[in-house]
């Protein structure tokens, strides 16, 4: 399963990669905002997302609604340090397969929300 | 004197009236008995009456006293009439006490006492005159006849002893002699009362001493007739007693025609529709009172002495045996004051008016004087207030106007002009819909407004109070000032506000970003170290490695995050401590000049958060190569200064954290300046109130 990585912290990037990695996961490319995320899709064609909300840039929900306007969009799994509670509805309404706070992200996490 | 008394001193007359008359008509020697019955009873009842209606009068006075004395002395003289020869004798030794006791009253009127030692004499010898002398003239002569005429019918002198006819006619010299001084000593007396006089006590005095003046003339001629013929003595006698008769009624005229005068005017002034201010009391009663220095003085409670009509001091003088003062008050208050002539104290009746018309004045005056003094209370209240006043007609013109400072108002552009002519028509509008308001309900009106002037706008409250039926007042103050440092204190709570919200929006941010992503990483290091633990002992130790790395890193964060929000050191080591953590802190030496202690805790706090970003300022900056701090306390304040040796040229409005430094300071209602001309380094010196 191809995996984006989208998130401003470094820190999170890396410990993320490694993580899903050693889970079987191939993490194809990283991306540090919306406009970065949107275009490494266009590049790259993961799979998977894992998409943070707070971005600086675009929030994650709506690069998420974007996404899911492509002919064949990924699969987005949006991510947070804050509860899903904190986003509202944007979560559901934006096409994301589902959420997972940062700190209980693993691979099994992302395959059980993937279904 | 009691009523009795009174009755019985009447029944008293009545009876030697009675047995006066008796001796007259009996007499063997009396020429014309019924004349001399009827003068003798009516001289005497004249006499005794009038003394008795003085005496009720005016019961302190002698005077009646004495002229009904004249009266029972003039009986007695009837018993001169008395054909038995012992009631005879004893009535020619009585028959002349009558003339001391008229002497006595004359000179001893008004007050019925004796004044002068002179006085005195005069009728302590006529008194001696009528007894001794003519006692021992009795002595001389056995047959002395009638009323000082011959008298072949007459009894014979029973106290004669001798016949000495030298003897009794040098007595009878001596007698009349004296008697002839002491008339004109009465006479230069009476004269000089009377002149002397106060016009009100020649209202009583007048006719009194005219009378008198005649009847003691007309015995002074008797008394020189006696020596050339007997029979005019006889004659000129009964112009004396007629004359005598006069006298008392002279009083009573006296009595009552100044006791008319008085009360007529006086209640004509009682009675006057309009009332009387003192002054016109004063007039009122110099005319009543026939008396033109009578003076009227009032109590005054704030200088606590009397004074007159005129408003100037007024000492009561000492009495004086013409003029007395009689203090008018009320319970226990002095009231008013009234100098007059020592005669109306004769009258208690009269003065009691007096003391009427007297309260009447107060009561007017006492209106009067709280009126002028709400006036001008009023007057130095509009004076005092230093805004614009308008009066305003209900149709909107300007009636009148009061500036504070005259240059302020063209009065050719403001009387006559009306409202819509001088104010933008909305305003003008608003102005005459609010004053029609209170004048219709008596109701103060407020108007907040705002003009433009070339220099900008100025922020003006109106007051409008109604003035009449149909004009109203507008009072208006220049509030631009106050609106001004309204605007700035609502700027001011909504830059600490925003600041607030602002310093939460970092503190989340910072949280978000630096400890919660760290702790995220930890987590997910931990998970992979956990999966790792088995198949890869190695790189799972390796990741535990990083994960504590981590979460020191974490901690520190947090450490930093929490002294942003509130230093501890503040709270827990004082403002000494905390200046010097700072200045550990800064990247630059930094010298701290004897701090100050024992501040307030919000004064500590503001001083060190003064320090804190103007150090920060200084290591963002300035290029700076050292700062000295000095928190010092003067009059009352605390002052905190920063002073950098850098490039200077910071602009104190730049910032947001200049400017949130400065509301901090003022809402300590300090201030905070900043000295930073380039090239000269930057001073950040804040003074903050203690109390």
């Amino acid at each position: 399963m191809r995996v984006l990585i989208v998130d401003d912290h470094p820190s999170f990037r890396a410990s993320a990669r490694k993580l899903l990695e050693s889970e079987g996961y191939e993490v194809v490319g990283e991306a540090a905002d919306g406009a970065e995320a949107l275009a490494a899709v266009e590049e790259l064609h993961p799979d998977v997302v894992l998409l943070d909300i707070q971005l600086p840039d675009l929030d994650g929900c709506e690069v998420a609604a974007r996404l899911a306007e492509n002919e064949d969009p990924p699969r987005v799994i949006l991510t947070s340090s804050r509860d899903a509670g904190d986003y509202g509805a944007c979560i559901d309404k934006c096409g994301a397969r589902g959420f997972v706070p940062k700190a209980e992200l693993s691979g099994a996490v992302l395959t059980t929300l993937l279904g | 004197m009691t009523q009795r008394l009174l009755i019985a001193a009447w029944s008293v007359a009545l009876a030697a009236a009675a047995a006066s008359m008796a001796f007259v008509l009996t007499s063997n020697h009396e020429d014309d008995p019924a004349a001399r019955a009827a003068l003798i009873v009516g001289l005497g009842l004249v006499f005794v009456g009038c003394g008795l209606v003085a005496i009720v009068r005016r019961p302190e006075n002698r005077t009646g006293m004495l002229m009904a004395l004249v009266g029972f002395f003039w009986f007695l003289s009837a018993l001169a009439d008395a054909n038995n020869r012992v009631v005879y004798s004893v009535g020619i030794a009585l028959s002349l006490l009558v003339y001391g006791a008229f002497a006595h009253l004359i000179l001893s009127f008004p007050t019925g006492r004796l004044e002068t030692p002179r006085d005195r004499a005069i009728v302590l010898l006529t008194y001696f005159d009528v007894t001794v002398v003519q006692w021992a003239w009795m002595l001389t002569r056995q047959h002395i006849g009638s009323a000082n005429a011959p008298c072949p019918d007459c009894p014979d002198n029973v106290f004669a002893v001798t016949r000495e006819h030298a003897l009794s006619s040098s007595l009878l010299t001596v007698q009349r002699g004296v008697g002839i001084a002491l008339v004109w000593a009465a006479l230069a007396v009476l004269y000089r009362r009377y002149r002397n006089a106060t016009p009100a006590a020649r209202l009583t005095l007048g006719p009194v001493v005219l009378t008198s003046a005649v009847t003691i003339v007309l015995i002074a001629v008797m008394l020189v007739l006696a020596w050339i013929s007997e029979s005019a003595t006889h004659t000129i006698n009964w112009f004396v007693l007629v004359s005598f008769a006069t006298v008392p009624l002279a009083f009573l005229v006296g009595l009552l025609r100044t006791r008319l005068q008085r009360s007529g005017i006086l209640r004509m002034i009682v009675e006057s529709p309009d009332e009387l201010s003192l002054r016109e009391a004063e007039l009122a009663l110099k005319d009543a009172l026939g008396d033109p220095t009578v003076r009227l003085a009032y109590w005054q409670d704030d200088v606590q002495g009397y004074v007159n009509v005129r408003g100037k001091p007024f000492v009561v003088p000492e009495d004086t045996p013409t003029r007395v003062t009689t203090k008018v008050d009320y319970g226990d208050k002095p009231v008013a004051a009234l100098l007059h002539d020592r005669a109306l104290l004769e009258d208690p009746v009269v003065l009691e008016e007096v003391i009427g018309v007297i309260r009447m004045g107060l009561e007017k005056d006492r209106g009067e004087r709280a009126l002028r003094a709400t006036e001008i209370r009023s007057r130095a209240l509009l004076e005092a207030i230093p805004d614009l006043m308008f009066r305003i007609s209900a149709d909107g013109r300007y009636v009148d106007y009061r500036a504070p400072n005259e240059f302020d108002l063209i009065e050719s552009e403001v009387i006559g002009k009306t409202v819509w002519q001088r104010l933008p028509e909305d305003l003008a509008d608003e102005f005459m819909t609010a004053g029609r308001r209170a004048i219709a309900e008596r109701q103060v009106q407020t108007i907040e407004y705002q003009l433009g002037f070339g220099e900008g706008v100025r922020h003006y409250e109106g007051r409008i109070a109604a003035s009449g039926d149909d004009e109203f007042v507008l009072i208006v103050r220049n509030i631009s000032d106050r609106k001004l440092q309204e605007q700035e204190l609502q700027a001011s709570r909504a830059r600490i506000v925003a600041a607030g919200d602002e310093e939460r929006r970092r503190l989340e941010r910072n949280l978000h970003d630096g400890a919660q992503q760290r702790l995220v990483s930890l987590s997910l290091s931990l998970r992979l170290a956990q999966t790792q633990l088995q198949k890869n002992p190695e790189m799972a130790e390796q990741l535990l490695e990083s994960a504590r790395e981590e979460l020191a890193q974490a901690l520190e964060e947090l450490r930093e995050l929490a002294r942003g929000i509130h230093p501890a050191i503040l709270t827990d080591r004082g403002l000494d401590a905390a200046l010097e953590a700072l200045a550990s802190r800064a990247p630059l030496p930094v010298e701290i000049e004897q701090p100050a202690t024992n501040l307030p805790a919000r004064v500590e706090a503001a001083a060190y958060y003064v320090v804190s970003e103007a150090l920060a300022n200084v290591a963002k900056y300035a290029e700076a190569s050292s700062v000295r701090i000095s928190v010092a306390q003067m009059n009352g304040a605390a002052l905190v200064e920063v002073s950098d040796d850098g490039v200077g040229g910071a602009d104190p409005a730049g910032g947001s954290g200049l400017r949130g430094l400065a509301d901090r300071v003022a809402a300590l209602n300090g201030t905070l300046e900043v000295e930073s001309e380039p090239g000269r380094g930057t001073t950040i010196r804040a003074e903050i109130p203690l109390g």
